[in-house]
């Protein structure tokens, strides 16, 4: 797949950051408004699916390594899980919500009810987010970028 | 009144799309009638109530799922063959 | 009629007879049961997690293994499509 026309890579280069910008908020703010890791993460790969379009599967390849994308998902499966375990070992249980009501990082206790929204909030569950969305990032954009490269190399001959 | 209405039409529109997925010949354009259905689907669930649901939809459905149907027919054949 | 076309028409029947029913069971549109589930999770969400969406709460804290099988699932079939199409790309 080679890329698009002058036209269609300007518009991409224009909406690429709004769309960033916009799965990026929700997977940090995943604890206060709807969604989550998953939806924010396959925003974002919605986003980087339409720079490959726009640009080609060559150019973006020559981008991003396929060996960066494994090392990428391997990194948000592996603090997903290490974050299950220390809850294992801070508290009592697998996934025990061990940073709640402590004064390290994301420790405040909301009152009961419809409050204002604070960040700081919800012990573990934000660095949950942001594992699982690095992982559905790298997982989805992988999956399209490898098959469209595929592809490509099957025209060619 | 008008939220009745949304919920009379668009579950017609989906099985509109749908049937459209499932008679073409074109292959591209059935993919392209699939993420219309994922659209009108994540439409769906915003009114039910369920925006999670909907962006996950939304992301999933419409765009990713329609560039690997395109990938895997360019790669393939165009126009479905008639037996 | 051969004895398979009778065995698929008699499963026809019966998985209707069954939708059928199951569908004149089915609540009323926008009034879901009440549950004790629902009321436990929804009072004490918000002071367990300290998360103010009960959804992500749900998802990360009450059914971690839950999102942890999802990861695996995902995991996998990254894997697979990785597997696969390498020997295309060299």
């Amino acid at each position: 797949m080679n890329g698009m026309s002058r036209i269609v890579k300007t518009i991409t280069s224009i909406v690429f950051p709004f769309i960033m910008i916009f799965g990026l908020y929700i997977i940090a703010h995943g604890h206060l408004t709807p969604g989550g890791g998953f939806q924010g993460g396959a925003v974002v790969a919605s986003g980087c699916a339409m720079i490959l379009v726009a640009y080609g599967s060559v150019w973006t390849m020559g981008k991003i390594k396929e060996k960066n994308l494994s090392i990428l998902e391997s990194i948000g499966a592996i603090c997903f899980i290490i974050l299950a375990i220390l809850g294992l070992g801070f508290g009592t249980v697998f996934f025990k919500n061990f940073l709640v009501g402590s004064n390290i990082i994301f420790g405040i206790v909301p009152s009961f009810g419809s409050t204002i929204s604070n960040i700081n909030t919800a012990g573990v569950i934000p660095l949950m987010n942001f594992a699982v969305g690095l992982k559905v990032i790298v997982g989805l954009f992988g999956i399209v970028l490898i098959m469209a490269y595929a592809s490509r190399r099957r025209d060619n001959k | 009144m008008i939220l009745d209405i949304i919920h009379i039409l668009l579950p017609l529109l989906i099985i509109g799309s749908s049937l459209f997925a499932v008679l073409l010949k074109d292959l591209i354009a059935a993919a392209i009638a699939v993420a219309a259905m994922s659209l009108l689907l994540s439409l769906e669930f915003f009114i039910l109530q369920a925006p999670d649901v909907a962006i996950a939809e939304a992301g999933i459905g419409a765009c990713l799922t329609t560039a690997i149907l395109v990938i895997a027919i360019k790669s393939t054949k165009r126009m479905e063959d008639e037996k | 009629m051969s004895k398979r076309n009778l065995f698929a028409l008699i499963f026809f029947v019966i998985m209707a007879v069954f939708l059928f029913i199951s569908s004149l069971m089915m609540h009323p549109f926008g009034n879901p049961e009440e549950t004790n589930m629902d009321d436990e999770i929804i009072e004490n969400a918000q002071i367990e997690t300290g998360a103010n969406n009960g959804v992500t709460a749900v998802v990360f804290d009450y059914r971690g293994f839950d999102t942890l099988g999802e990861a695996t699932i995902l995991f996998t079939a990254v894997a697979g499509v990785m597997i696969i199409f390498r020997r295309m790309n060299k």
